[in-house]
């Protein structure tokens, strides 16, 4: 999400940087009272999130949809980084503090605004104009809505323009508090990602014994972050000068007209660039990289760029406080990824080795009759899973498949098992054994119809059993042929 | 009410709500209840003749054609399996199969291993005893006749030469007597076919050319030679013949009798290298293959799946392992034989063994699977995901190999998520617990979660396999709930685990005290207390130490206090019970923790008593703990016991002695006699300190 915003915002990013690491060396006592306040906060929030998050989809993800179309613009990404330093500097700290629910949300905010605006100050004056400063978020909002910030923040260095700021944050309050919190906390750990917070594990830190490491922690992580931030500072330079030659008011209005727009992020980028390109021309001297940026700013696409700020500080954040903060992140990078790897586990080359196969050599080997090897195999199968019956039923499903058990009948033709093979007009056209050994007409043949037809609905004896009968019929005919004949009555 | 979309069969077709339950059961059990809701929906209105007409209408215009479905045929089982699919697992009971006796009802993991395997082995002495005496089984007393509940024949009934008692033999699976008798056959000039040649190699190559360990037949000596190994895995449930291995001699019957074959086929060959390849003759069967391609013939799969998976062993670089095994797949698709699972399965296999040369081919080898339409298997997933997280450890930091790791099973759960399995290769089994390990060792809980909805997908439990797998995918998985997990949900999970499907280890039940410890839940730990003691882990002394550091860590409230206590006592008979060789020894700490938390819960007669066990234990009591004594006693107003107190100290010679006395003194009401007495412990140790 940081991806798709300007350069702009990545100055503003480094400045607000500095601000809050350096209150985090100077200010050491108003930092940790901040800094608790600043936990309960998230404690909040967190409680907030934490019903939807038992379902194990992460808030964060839903709320990550809205908050990006609103991510490319300057504004906005630049006040979630700023969210991103707050979480920075309190994360070590965090676990420290056990639950205080009844402080008010919006103080720590304030601190936050703070340290964005201020790295000069000194704390008392800060915590002055904290309480000045209504609410963060508001002055979030007002970002967006007035871009004449890009340029008072870039100068956030002299105290003055800081005034400013904030006083306009006074003016003009707006709501929208909870969306500007969320894109807040997304890019605070894409940004914490970025500067690779060590490791903590909630096990490790627990036995240090919550109190003591009160101190510990912050010291250690200033120097590597040090390190990256002078990184981010060379690259500001350039793109912060940049910046300040557009004139603020020209930078609102082509972020008005882009909001019109369908894809707001991507007008409004098109716009500052073709703005800034015209500027570019008169002052080409001095930027000569000017065009260059501007190439850059265009092709830029949200949630495109793999390296750095996207998918490496995604996964690399393993800040914990209590479990919570990581499953977060877990969830904007699992919704992050699933974008960038749907290609990936299926759609690279092959071997090229095969081709797909025809129908014709399955059966082939499915006739072939099994092998000891695959009785073998079929018996090393059966050994690794697990087959106990998990309740009775199960177990008389195993005792049907071994043959113990009576079948549940599944059609009418359940106990039929010498039968099934016979087809049913067997049983019920008899007649055709009668073409045989009997006579064509007369009582006996009269007779014998009459057993058959009888027969033919007898489902009770086998096929086998309604022959017999018959061939019995015809002996014992053949053996009395002598009455028969006696009597007049012909066989044949 | 009735809508055209709903089906007709739902109202006039009896077998409908069978076919339902049996076919949604495979998908979804939530699915399940709401067809159920449906259908009793469907059944409260819908018998009367005119709505089933409507309904027929309705049906008839939608469609228009009347399309005559296909005749679906049920198997035996349909029915049981349908009505199975309405059971759902009752967290609280023991494990099925216990439940014929609930005296035998399994409460640690040692007495689920010695029940079930019990049950087996009596299971197989029955069997044996009617097979070994089927003449005294004769009478059929079934109707039908079940052939399984009669005797098999398992002794040899043909004894002259023939074919035919040679077959016999195979069948038996006799293996040295059909060597024997076809050695005879050849000696007297009879031609055996090559069918029963066939299977004759077969047997021999599948067993190595000995007999067999039959199934409930007392094991002959030479199993003492892996006896070393049965010990080291005696934690598994397998089969000791299971892991009996026999390495290839030179020159065995297998290979005497395919010398002299006048002529040898293809099977011949695939006995022979199949042998090889299962006893470790690996370079041997290679040069058996380069003779059959000599003698142009061509391989069949399972030549080639056989050599796939001994490729790692005749090459010792990565990359001539895998040219060899790319060269056997190239002359696979040149012998036109078709791969199966088997095939792609070995070749991963191997590639487990190819270091960093493993990633991309494993990847390229799934997208083959892919193109010859080849589902891959679970196996297949466990060796990638063995791939890529090997291979990462050895190129890069181990950050990021975690990083790879959950990125490759991200993709594989994504891949799999909603599949029900069976199982189609051994390694199958392997899958769930190494993947629940890589969401261990990222602490990615989301994505344990993920792993652990698969398994309770279908019938994938079963593919968990043998109980040893199993505790151990439901160890790993314990511990990441303990560990990234709100208490509260770790709870729910700790009642539906535990113990009717894991019994945790004592390991699992200290991540468990730590979670809680976490949440400030402490006021759990005399019900947690409760099942370690029915878990049988109150023998651990580690674990039973952990319990009572954290409950004398801190003060709770008066009612926790209480219980506190009541669980120290308990605890306190455990140490006292004479359990033979595994009876706890009290600690320092154990006393100490015990009487501390007794005297919280202002059981001073229990607490006094505590006392008395140091000092016949040979331990020597904290100072602190004294104090607290003192304080106890100052309260109750009992100064009496203040002064054994500081006896029982000085007794201790603890250096603590004169201060206690001192305190003693000043702050309690006492009688000439014991001033006396305390002033001599005052002044006695002074010197000696």
């Amino acid at each position: 999400m940081v991806l798709g915003s300007t350069p702009v915002s990545g100055t503003n990013v480094i400045l607000e940087l500095t601000a809050g690491t350096l209150c985090c060396n100077i200010g050491d006592k108003c930092q940790r009272g901040r800094t608790l306040q600043e936990e309960i906060m998230y404690r909040l929030l967190f409680r907030t999130v934490y019903t939807a998050r038992n379902s194990s989809v992460s808030v964060y993800e839903s709320c990550v949809l809205p908050a990006k179309c609103n991510k490319a613009t300057a504004p906005v990404s630049r006040v979630a980084n700023g969210g991103g330093i707050k979480a920075l500097s309190t994360s070590s700290v965090r676990f420290c503090e056990k639950k205080n629910d009844d402080t008010p949300s919006n103080q720590d905010q304030k601190t936050n605004a703070d340290k964005e605006a201020d790295p000069t100050e000194t704390p008392t004056l800060v915590t002055q104009k904290a309480e000045d400063a209504s609410n963060v978020i508001n002055m979030v909002e007002q970002r967006e809505e007035e871009p004449v910030l890009l340029k008072t923040d870039d100068g956030s260095t002299t105290q003055q323009q800081v005034d400013v700021k904030i006083e306009q944050v006074v003016a003009t309050p707006q709501q929208g508090k909870t969306d500007a919190a969320k894109s807040g906390k997304e890019s605070l750990l894409d940004l914490l990602g970025a500067m690779k917070v060590e490791v903590t594990n909630k096990r490790k830190l627990k036995n240090l014994k919550v109190k003591p490491s009160y101190e510990s922690t912050p010291k250690s992580k200033p120097a590597a972050m040090e390190s990256t931030i002078s990184m981010f500072q060379k690259a500001t330079v350039e793109a912060s000068s940049q910046s300040e030659t557009l004139d603020p008011e020209l930078v609102a209005a082509a972020s008005a007209a882009a909001s019109t727009l369908p894809d707001r992020s991507q007008a409004e980028s098109e716009l500052l660039r073709q703005l800034r390109q015209h500027e570019g021309v008169t002052e080409a001297q001095k930027k000569g990289d000017m065009n260059n940026l501007g190439v850059i700013i265009a092709d830029m696409k949200v949630g495109k760029n793999p390296n750095r700020q996207n998918a490496r500080p995604a996964n690399q954040i393993r800040f914990d406080e209590d479990g919570r903060g990581y499953t977060h992140d877990r969830g904007i990078t699992a919704e992050l990824d699933s974008v960038r790897r749907r290609k990936n586990l299926f759609s690279g080359k092959r071997l090229n080795v095969f081709s797909p196969t025809t129908d014709e050599d399955g059966v082939e080997s499915a006739v072939a009759r099994p092998t000891l090897w695959d009785m073998d195999y079929a018996n090393q199968l059966s050994l690794s899973t697990n087959q106990t019956p998990r309740n009775g039923l199960e177990e008389m499903i195993q005792w049907t498949k071994e043959g113990k058990m009576w079948q549940y009948p599944i059609n009418n033709e359940a106990g039929l098992e010498e039968e099934t093979s016979v087809p049913f007009h067997e049983h019920i056209l008899l007649g055709k054994h009668l073409e045989e050994g009997f006579p064509r007409q007369g009582p006996v043949r009269h007779f014998m119809e009459l057993v058959v037809a009888g027969m033919s609905r007898n489902p009770y004896l086998t096929v086998q059993q309604k022959q017999d009968h018959i061939s019995w019929f015809r002996d014992y005919f053949h053996q009395k042929e002598e009455v028969l004949k006696e009597a007049d009555v012909y066989l044949n | 009410m009735v809508s055209p979309s709903q089906k007709p069969p739902v109202c006039n077709n009896m077998a409908a709500p069978g076919r339902h339950v049996g076919h949604y059961i495979q998908r979804n059990s939530r699915f399940l209840i709401h067809n159920f809701e449906q259908l009793w929906g469907h059944r409260s209105f819908g018998w009367t003749p005119a709505l089933r007409q409507q309904v027929a209408e309705a049906n008839e215009e939608s469609t228009g054609t009347i399309v005559i479905p296909r005749k679906k045929t049920w198997s035996k089982e349909a029915v049981l399996e349908a009505l199975a699919s309405t059971v759902s697992r009752d967290p609280t009971a023991y494990s099925y199969q216990f439940q014929d006796d609930p005296y035998l009802s399994p409460r640690t993991s040692s007495e689920f291993k010695l029940y079930s395997l019990s049950q087996e082995s009596g299971r197989s002495a029955a069997k044996f005893f009617v097979n070994s005496n089927s003449k005294f089984f004769t009478k059929d007393f079934a109707e039908p006749h079940i052939p399984c509940l009669m005797p098999e024949t398992v002794s040899l009934l043909l004894e002259e030469q023939s074919e035919e008692a040679l077959k016999e033999r195979i069948n038996l699976r006799k293996v040295t007597a059909a060597v024997d008798m076809y050695d005879q056959l050849l000696q007297a000039g009879t031609a055996v076919s090559m069918e029963t040649t066939h299977e004759l190699l077969d047997l021999i190559c599948l067993y190595c050319d000995r007999d067999p360990v039959q199934e409930g037949e007392p094991q002959p000596e030479d199993m003492e030679e892996s006896g070393e190994e049965v010990k080291k895995r005696k934690g598994r449930f397998r089969r000791a013949s299971d892991f009996l291995r026999f390495t290839w001699r030179e020159n065995n019957n297998a290979e005497r009798i395919f010398n002299l074959l006048p002529e040898r086929d293809t099977r011949c060959y695939s006995a022979l290298i199949r042998g090889m390849v299962k006893h470790g003759a690996y370079a041997k069967a290679f040069s058996m293959y380069t003779d059959m391609l000599n003698n142009r013939m061509t391989a069949d799969v399972h030549i080639f799946n056989a050599l796939m998976s001994a490729a790692p062993d005749v090459r010792d670089k990565y990359n001539e392992r895998w040219d060899l095994i790319a060269e056997l797949l190239n002359q696979m698709s040149q012998q036109k034989v078709q791969p199966n699972l088997l095939t792609f399965n070995s070749v991963l296999k191997a590639l487990r063994r190819c270091g960093s040369l493993a990633k991309t081919q494993a990847l390229h080898t799934l997208n083959e699977m892919k193109a010859v339409g080849i589902a891959p298997s679970l196996a297949s997933f466990d060796h990638i995901l063995a791939v890529f997280s090997k291979a990462g450890g050895f190129v890069s930091s181990p950050a990021s190999s975690g990083q790879g790791n959950t990125d490759i099973l991200q993709e594989v759960m994504s891949e799999l998520a909603g599949t029900s399995f069976t199982c189609q290769d051994p390694n199958d089994v392997l899958f769930f617990s190494s993947a629940m390990r890589i969401c261990l060792d990222n602490k990615d809980l989301e994505l344990g979660y993920k792993v652990h909805s698969l398994v309770e997908q279908g019938e994938n439990w079963r593919l968990l396999g043998d109980p040893y797998q199993q505790s151990i995918y439901y160890g790993r998985f314990f511990n990441l709930l303990c560990m990234m997990e709100h208490i509260d949900v770790v709870l729910k999970w700790y009642r539906r685990l535990i113990p009717s499907l894991y019994y945790p280890n004592p390991q699992g039940l200290r991540d468990l005290l730590q979670a809680l410890d976490t949440d400030s839940r402490l006021d759990l730990l005399p019900t947690i207390w409760k099942d370690i003691r029915t878990l049988g882990h109150d023998n651990k002394s580690d674990l039973v130490e952990e319990l009572l550091t954290l409950m004398a860590r801190d003060r709770h409230g008066p009612e926790v206090q209480e219980a506190f206590a009541v669980c120290a006592l308990d605890v306190k008979s455990v140490f006292d019970g004479d359990r033979g060789r595994h009876s706890l020894e009290w600690s320092t700490s154990a006393l100490s923790h015990i009487t501390s938390l007794l005297l919280r819960a202002n059981k001073s007669q229990q607490a006094w008593e505590m006392l008395q066990l140091f000092k016949t234990k040979n331990r020597v009591p904290e100072e602190g703990l004294l104090e607290d004594f003192l304080s106890m006693y100052h309260s109750a107003g009992s100064s009496q016991r203040a002064v054994e107190l500081v006896q029982l100290s000085a007794s201790f010679c603890l250096s603590a002695t004169p201060r206690l006395a001192k305190r003693t003194l000043a702050e309690f009401n006492l009688t000439e006699e014991q001033r006396a007495v305390l002033s001599e412990l005052e002044s006695t140790e002074e010197p000696s300190d």
